[in-house]
């Protein structure tokens, strides 16, 4: 999968094999944690320690829901998209996907790998590592999905700084 | 004609600092982190990824100091991010 600039508006991801386009897809679900406390946790963390009572209590009533929204807007952005990738049986998939889109690709591809990371409890050593796997448990397979999410935020910033021209060259 | 000069002072409350802390997360990529401290605080590049360095090396970087409101409003747009940042009392 290539991704880059297309024009000043637009971000093209192309050649996109099937098992890319599988996990492209599985970003919208995997950001869905109602029912996971522990990646609760990791997207609504504390905004101060336990003395700034009323702050943690206007936060709480105040800015939580708001930031629920953002993160669920992100995901219906993405979600959107991903009901435009052009597929054809035996080819690779095309996605083109608004600049304007872009920081709710970022967030929610980030929602994603932070929920994937909480949910299998990776160690900041585990996720620090860029080794390939000895076995491919299914531990090892979500370190490689988390890691993949990761060069696709690295390639969509980079698209949005335009540190790419056109036809994707550096 | 003696002159009149009135003077007006207006007091200004200034009240303790309050700093804007932003904790080290491995997930969240150095590139993300350096990308949405220029676009919070308005920070020159060079300037969001001291800040982010600093994240990385410290643990912890204080990326602004100020009025509790602001820094109130700073730490909700971070964690819009899904950034980990906290407030706290400046010393």
């Amino acid at each position: 999968m290539l991704i880059h600039r297309l024009n000043e508006d637009s971000i093209e991801f192309t050649d996109i094999e099937p098992i890319e386009a599988d996990l492209l897809r599985q970003i919208p679900i995997l950001c869905d944690v109602r029912g996971d406390s522990r990646a609760e946790l990791r997207l609504f963390s504390n905004p101060a320690d336990s003395g700034e009572v009323q702050f943690l209590t206007d936060w709480e009533e105040y800015v939580r829901p708001e930031l629920r929204h953002i993160f669920v807007s992100a995901r219906a952005t993405v979600e959107k998209d991903l009901g435009t990738m052009v597929d054809r049986p035996g080819y690779p998939s095309r996605l083109v996907i608004l600049c304007a889109h872009g920081e709710a690709w970022l967030n929610a591809l980030n929602q994603a790998r932070l929920i994937l990371a909480a949910k299998f409890e990776f160690s900041d050593e585990e996720l620090s590592l860029h080794e390939v796997p000895r076995s491919f448990s299914r531990r090892d397979l979500v370190l490689l999905q988390i890691n993949f999410y990761a060069a696709i935020q690295e390639r969509i910033i980079d698209a949005l700084e335009g540190c790419t021209d056109a036809d994707g060259r550096e | 004609m003696a002159e009149t000069i009135v003077q007006h002072e207006t007091k200004v409350e200034v009240g303790t600092p309050w700093n804007v802390v932003v904790h080290n997360d491995p997930v969240n990529l150095m590139s993300y982190v350096t990308m949405v401290f220029q676009k919070v605080f308005g920070y020159s590049k060079e300037k969001a990824q001291k800040h982010m360095l600093e994240v990385h090396h410290n643990g912890r970087s204080i990326v602004w100091t100020g009025v509790r409101e602001r820094a109130e409003l700073y730490v909700q747009q971070l964690h819009g991010y899904l950034l980990l940042a906290t407030l706290e009392k400046s010393d």
